[in-house]
């Protein structure tokens, strides 16, 4: 695992000497942050956030963790390693950055035994950020594909589903969406096997490379945070490798649905009408509502192929999500109260934070078309597209025990604050880890 | 609006007969029996099988000994789970079908008394109409119906049951014409005014104009109104119904309301497509008067207060500006970045008097408070905010049992650093990302930790399409709401 870890986390008995040290209060009291040296030694003081953003530049520091439990001391160190994170590769000046952490407590086995879980999951969480960060040239579909090849070496399967594979498959929504551009587009499956013995659960991800909106463009202001529309897929392609670092029993598989929504001659059309996957007929009423298209499709294949226990989805679907709820929740639909509960439970103890939303009633009716099955979205301002997004869906999860995660909102931070790194946050990745330790719970 | 009366069945001779079927059941056998078999024919070939919502209208049956004008069949749904809203549904779907009859029978005799008066009541909110600016219409395009009688076996119980139920109606009228009326029409002083005639009704009211307000302290308020050439208001309502006076008296429930009669959004003005809508900017504070209304009309023994913020937003020499800084009543400062966003300011003025002067049990407020509520659930549910998972709990019920469903979101301490000002305690709007979540922020921190809601109804004060008990125009939402809150809970 040493290899994936980008800070090196050890627990030590007594604080190391020369190395400056954060002792963070414990419930971020309202006290001040103090840097000041202390005994010679340079010691950070006061709120955890404050902390973490000052350690996030010291190459080599210590975490005073000393009178608090292991699982504390654990995600107090979380944060320090999620805060420091920075991407630099493509620069040629760096900057210092974290990159080892003594973590300073009264119980180093305990620490050690439960970090190694927590490890496995940051180093799946940073997986993710790396893919969202990477610019849409340098991350396209094919591309995006061969990068997840690097998770063989852990035992995870991998299927690449090319244009002919998706033809076959009838995948006939994302093929549309993926047809203008020059990069064609790709579904993954990442399997990862666990102990075996009940169907696995599927996490199914949006992997829009690029979002220009298609014919149906976007306004230039902004447009190149749609390098980060795949952030859905990165998500579970994180949790797959988190799972298979931590050796989980839990069978699982990622499905990812990769293209980039392009301008081009051949491009798909508002008013197009298409033949889903399952079938259905669905009317095209705005080629910038792509994902849901893609996500369509990919779970009536991953209900063909796998026959999951349940399937979670992950998607920067809509900016209604953003309007609904900012960039502290995402939101969670789900008509199956078990799995509700138990997302809802996986959030509040991960930081990664979700809220219930409605679909269904009013919102499928909404969507109903004047010359097909469905339509997938309305032509109207002022709509609450997330929900209506989440009913479209809901058509396609069929059976399948099934919730839908729009994470617009929460995949990135735009500028550094106290707890938050600039850049992907790699949301969802923790969480859908921490669900899947729910379900190795009742085998 | 059609005069109601309960009556032991009888089969009618004239006018129309609504006949309320649940699933599998057949129609009242007496009424089939004089057509001879000719409903139950009818039905079938109309695939009629009882369903909730499902409608079937026969014209002129052939039935001797009469001359019915028309029959028209409502599916309830299942028998045995008929609910109130189901009644009042199934009334409804049947008022929208009779406007051209003038004398309705209703054959509610199979459903308990209760559910009887339901149906009375259901027909009523769908039967209602604003007609006050219609002058050229012909008298023959104008619904008819004028009486509609119930067929009960207990007449006693079905009088009792409608007697409450037609006051809370009448406080969704109250609510609706407020609602409707035009801006030129209902400028502040003009809606204080008609809050007046609660007084009949034995509710206690007071006015506060400008002067009594800005001895309050009342700056955020102020500084909406002094765009307008209207004088702004305060109306505080209280109805006594639990008895007890003065320091004995138990605390009440009080309902704030936003009343912005017309908001053009001041300097930040608006665009004017659809800005006509802005007349309904004072929903939130035309269901607290309703919801008055409806607590005096039918002696909820409750305590309750309603208070509402009365203003209009306009762009002026005297408006105020984006930048402004106010000081609400609460001695907090306000940067003004956006002076559409105006419905808070009102809010918290009004809130932070209200907990003052009455300490109420909880305080619920009630304003078309932001686009972003529509965008996060449109027009299904309003979105709610509240402190107590109780009065949560409870407000989510109500919504179910009502038809005026609810939504609970979020609140949370990251959210309210959105509304952080650089020169003030905060500042009016926090951006677009959770925009109804920061405005339900800014007004908890008016509301001095009282137990409390906000029930952002931006999305659900006016209806472009009808519903079976809500025709299409101004809905009242809340007023039927809360009024189940406070039967439910919190009469003794």
């Amino acid at each position: 695992m040493a290899g994936f870890s980008r800070v090196a986390v050890r627990a030590v008995a007594f604080p190391p000497d020369r190395v400056p040290m954060a002792a963070p209060a414990p419930r971020d009291a309202e006290a001040a942050f103090e840097d000041a040296w202390r005994n010679g030694r340079r010691v950070l003081s006061g709120p955890a956030a404050g902390c973490a953003a000052a350690l996030a530049t010291i190459p080599h520091a210590a975490l005073d963790a000393r009178g608090l439990p292991a699982a504390q001391a654990v995600d107090l160190a979380r944060r320090v390693v999620e805060r420091s994170w920075r991407w630099e590769k493509l620069k040629r000046e760096r900057e210092k950055v974290l990159a080892k952490l003594d973590v300073v407590t009264d119980a180093p086995v305990l620490f050690e035994a439960a970090w190694t879980r927590m490890a496995a999951a940051l180093a799946g969480q940073d997986f993710c950020r790396e893919l969202v960060v990477l610019p849409a040239n340098m991350l396209t579909p094919v591309t995006f594909a061969e990068r997840l090849q690097a998770l063989a070496e852990l035992g995870v399967g991998i299927e690449v589903l090319g244009r002919g594979d998706l033809r076959r498959a009838g995948l006939r929504g994302l093929l549309a969406l993926g047809r203008a551009s020059a990069h064609p587009p790709r579904v993954v499956a990442l399997t990862w096997p666990g102990s075996g013995g009940t169907a696995p659960l599927a996490f199914v991800g949006k992997g829009l490379t690029f979002d220009t909106g298609g014919v149906s463009i976007k306004p230039a202001a902004g447009m190149e945070t749609m390098r980060a529309d795949m952030a859905g897929a990165a998500a579970c392609a994180g949790a797959i490798m988190a799972l298979a670092l931590r050796r989980s029993p839990c069978p699982a598989v990622a499905v990812l649905a990769l293209a980039e929504n392009a301008i081009g001659a051949d491009a798909w059309r508002p008013s197009d009408v298409i033949e889903m996957a399952d079938g259905t007929e669905v009317e095209i009423v705005d080629t910038d509502a792509e994902g849901r298209i893609a996500l369509a499709d990919a779970l009536v294949w991953t209900q063909r192929r796998f026959s999951p226990r349940l399937m979670v989805d992950a998607a920067t679907l809509t900016g209604s999500i953003v309007t609904a709820l900012g960039h502290h929740r995402a939101g969670l639909f789900c008509d199956d109260e078990t799995l509700a509960q138990r997302l809802l439970a996986a959030g509040e103890a991960t930081g990664e934070a979700l809220w219930r939303m409605p679909m269904g009633g009013g919102y499928r009716e909404d969507l109903k078309s004047d010359i097909a099955d469905l339509r997938h979205c309305l032509p109207e301002r002022m709509q609450p597209d997330a929900c209506h997004a989440a009913s479209f869906l809901r058509h396609f999860a069929g059976e399948t025990t099934w919730a839908h995660l729009d994470i617009a909102g929460v995949e990135a931070h735009e500028e550094a604050d106290e707890e938050h790194a600039a850049g992907p946050t790699g949301f969802g990745v923790r969480l859908l880890d921490a669900l899947a330790a729910r379900y190795e719970a009742d085998g | 609006m059609p005069d109601f009366a309960f009556a032991k069945p009888a089969l009618p001779r004239t006018g129309a007969l609504v006949l309320l079927i649940a699933e599998g059941e057949a129609p009242w056998q007496a009424a089939d029996t004089a057509a001879g078999g000719g409903i139950v024919r009818a039905l079938k070939a109309a695939e009629f099988t009882g369903k909730k919502g499902q409608t079937c209208t026969i014209l002129a049956p052939a039935m001797p000994g009469g001359t019915i004008s028309r029959i028209v069949a409502v599916g309830l749904g299942k028998a045995g789970e008929v609910t109130r809203l189901g009644a009042e549904e199934a009334g409804g779907a049947a008022a929208a079908l009779l406007a051209r009859e003038e004398h309705a029978t209703v054959a509610a005799q199979g459903l308990t008394p209760g559910l009887a008066a339901s149906v009375a009541t259901g027909m009523a909110l769908r039967a209602w109409r604003f007609d006050r600016y219609r002058t050229t219409e012909k008298e023959t395009d104008k619904p008819k119906l004028a009486k509609v009688t119930v067929l009960t076996e207990d007449l006693a119980a079905a009088r009792a049951a409608h007697a409450p139920m037609a006051a809370v109606v009448d406080g969704v009228f109250l609510t609706r014409e407020l609602v409707a009326e035009p801006p030129n029409v209902l400028y502040p002083a003009e809606m204080a005014e008609r809050c007046k005639k609660l007084e009949a009704l034995g509710v206690k009211v007071e006015i506060l104009g400008p002067k009594e307000m800005k001895k309050l302290g009342f700056g955020a308020l102020l500084g909406v109104a002094q765009g307008s050439a209207h004088e702004p208001r305060m109306v505080v309502m209280q109805w006594h119904g639990a008895g007890g006076r003065g320091k004995g008296a138990a605390a009440p429930l009080a309902f704030v309301g936003k009343g912005v009669t017309f908001d053009t959004g001041g300097i930040s003005i608006k665009p004017a497509a659809g800005m006509e809508d802005m007349k309904w900017d004072m929903a939130g504070a035309g269901a607290v008067v309703g919801l008055m209304a409806a607590l005096a009309g039918r002696k909820a023994k409750v305590n309750a207060v309603g208070l509402v913020g009365l203003v209009e937003n306009m762009p002026s020499g005297t408006a105020q500006r984006p930048g402004d800084v106010v000081k609400t009543a609460s001695g907090q400062t306000v940067e003004v970045i956006n002076t559409d966003a105006e419905g808070r300011l009102v809010l918290a003025d009004v809130l932070w008097y209200c907990q003052e002067r009455f300490e109420p049990r909880f305080m619920i407020d009630l304003a078309t408070l932001t686009g972003a509520m529509i965008i996060a659930l449109g027009h299904e549910y309003a979105g709610f905010f509240s402190n107590d998972d109780t009065l949560s709990k409870q407000l989510h019920e109500a919504g179910e049992a009502t038809g005026e469903k609810m939504w609970r979101m979020p609140l949370g301490e990251a959210y309210d650093k959105q509304i952080k000002s650089d020169i003030a305690d905060m500042k009016n709007v926090g951006g677009r990302p959770g925009g109804a979540i920061t405005a339900a922020q800014f007004v908890q921190r008016f509301v001095n930790k009282k137990t409390w809601a906000h029930l952002d109804i931006a999305g659900m004060a006016w209806s472009s399409k009808d519903a079976p008990c809500v025709p299409k125009g101004a809905t009242a939402f809340g007023v039927r709401l809360l009024d189940r809150l406070v039967a439910d809970h919190y009469e003794k």
